[in-house]
């Protein structure tokens, strides 16, 4: 708790050594100028001003070439190799055990009633190319990044120099340029899905019952469930924006920005990033080993009936009403995409 | 064995940048890229100050703490080194380092940078000693030939110091004895009182720089 409380700190000062130099300078300038008359060879105010991030004046052109030392790496180094790395690295290790022992006790979800065959579409190609290249170039990021946060501890010392070194250069370079389409394909992602993420009345009944994860019971729900809507507002839209961002920052050094800025950048990425590649661990299991049935949205736009009406009852009923099923839809692909949802 | 240094005496630098020169042209380092370089404080002000600064070959080195892909390494002599085989141009060392002394060749958009360059202390890199590919990742390798680095043993005022730290130090504190004003140069003044309270004692000139 302690060290949770100095990194908290740590991160406010790094946030405020953005502000301070500008109202010191002025003040030990002249100070400096009296300093020289009444106490020559003390420099002591020129030593103040040179630990202030300030920019004086050099020949030799560069991004923070005027700066003597700089004030915020010790913060970040800190930071970033103190509990960013080690309560980040553990708490994904110990969520992705967390569900491992959830699989373990609960088992596989399963549908209670037999597979009807007759199929509804939950997904169109649209809404489904704006999931797979989020979820693609998400994992692309995950690897490479945890290659480039972990990597050192965790694969050099297996692999050795010559391999990791080229493995941590395609994994930067990979990641430089996937990031952007992250971004794009998130972007891509909100506009296709925020309609059906909004509030609705029975979200409140899924959060009583807590999704019926522990019970097993079915909640009803609309076309998303709370759960996925926390996802949606939580992991997509503000962590997805925020690991963007802050990225962006990192990703364009060309716009020479600063090490202030990219230090608070970098911090804000790795730590967004793991929230977000931990809470992900989640919902991959989820979607694929956690539960029947859950995958085939997401694979073929097609889920079963059975599989709707347990899991999304009021989507599945507004559904039935008007859309049309399975056989007929396959008969006219083309039409697919006028089947209503609510 | 010697454990090497530098030092810049902020009394002496008179920001002529000889360093800068001695270094780029002894290296040959490419365009954009200065290993060393003089800042001014307060410039135009009185009392300004100027500083050579480079990598100071810390012991603790954040560039070396920081680097994902571990390629810095320390010689027997204290100076640090990077290889860059290894190196994946990510910046973090740039970010890390208080002496700005990490540089990147290029600066383009997908966070492009080239392997970073930094001083070597005129020590070179992995390569062995005075090898054609040695110096073209790293610069020449003077300590092998036996001289001190570039920019200290141009430095016309003798500001800029680089070498074995007992020898430094030994220079560093005859100067500190002969500029004579002895209490004022470690802040005993500021710390026990204004010389205003004992105008008599203190000299009329205003100290020699030796």
């Amino acid at each position: 708790m302690k060290r949770f409380m100095t990194g908290l700190c740590m991160c406010v000062w790094l946030a405020l050594c953005s502000v301070a130099p500008v109202l010191a300078a002025d003040d030990l300038a002249s100070e400096q100028a009296r300093r020289q008359v009444e106490q020559p060879l003390n420099n002591a105010p020129v030593w103040k001003e040179v630990r202030s991030g300030q920019q004086n004046y050099t020949s030799v052109r560069g991004v923070d070439a005027g700066v003597l030392i700089n004030p915020g790496g010790q913060t970040w180094r800190a930071l970033r190799n103190g509990p960013v790395t080690l309560y980040g690295g553990l708490i994904f290790c110990v969520f992705a055990l967390a569900i491992g022992a959830f699989y373990k006790i609960r088992g596989k979800i399963m549908l209670s009633e037999p597979k009807t065959g007759r199929l509804i579409e939950r997904f169109n190609s649209a809404e489904r190319i704006a999931h797979w290249s989020m979820a693609i170039s998400f994992c692309i990021l995950m690897a490479s990044g945890l290659v480039m946060l972990f990597g050192k501890h965790v694969l050099l010392p297996v692999i050795g120099y010559t391999l990791f070194g080229l493995l941590a250069q395609l994994c930067k370079n990979v990641h430089n340029f996937v990031g952007p389409v992250f971004l794009m394909s998130v972007l891509f992602f909100i506009v296709m899905f925020v309609k059906d993420n909004v509030w609705q009345a029975i979200d409140a009944l899924w959060i009583r019952k807590v999704g019926g994860l522990v019970s097993g019971e079915h909640v009803p729900s609309h076309r998303f469930n709370f759960g996925e809507k926390t996802w949606f507002w939580l992991g997509v839209v503000f962590l997805g924006l925020l690991v963007s961002a802050s990225g962006l920052v990192l990703n364009f050094p060309n716009f020479e920005q600063g090490r202030l800025l990219m230090q608070q950048a970098n911090i804000v990425h790795v730590v967004s990033a793991l929230i977000i590649m931990t809470l992900s661990l989640g919902h991959i299991y989820i979607g694929t080993l956690g539960m029947e049935g859950a995958i085939d949205g997401m694979k073929s736009g097609y889920v079963d009936e059975t599989w709707a009406k347990e899991h999304h009852e009021l989507w599945y009923n507004a559904a039935k009403h008007t859309a049309r099923h399975s056989d007929e839809i396959q008969r006219s692909p083309d039409t697919s995409g006028s089947v209503a949802r609510t | 064995m010697a454990r090497m240094k530098f030092i810049c005496d902020a009394e002496r630098c008179i920001e002529c940048n000889g360093c800068v020169t001695a270094c780029k042209n002894e290296h040959e380092v490419p365009w954009g890229v200065n290993r060393r370089r003089v800042v001014t404080i307060n410039d135009g002000v009185p009392g300004e100050r100027s500083m050579s600064v480079a990598c100071m070959h810390c012991s603790d080195a954040p560039c070396q703490a920081v680097c994902p892909v571990d390629c810095f390494y320390k010689t027997e002599e204290g100076v640090v080194l990077h290889d860059k085989d290894l190196c994946i141009g990510c910046g973090y060392c740039f970010y890390a380092c208080p002496f700005g002394a990490p540089q990147f060749p290029q600066s383009g958009a997908f966070g492009l940078r080239g392997k970073m360059d930094k001083c070597t202390f005129c020590a070179g890199g992995p390569e062995a000693d005075n090898s054609e590919d040695e110096f073209r990742k790293y610069g020449r390798n003077r300590l092998a030939e036996g001289k001190l680095p570039a920019c200290a043993e141009m430095c016309s005022t003798k500001a800029l110091l680089g070498g074995d730290a007992d020898v430094l130090s030994d220079i560093y504190r005859e100067r500190v004895l002969k500029r004579g004003k002895g209490a004022e140069i470690w802040g005993w003044a500021t710390a026990y009182g204004k010389p205003e309270q004992k105008p008599a004692e203190q000299p009329a000139k205003t100290g020699e720089k030796s």
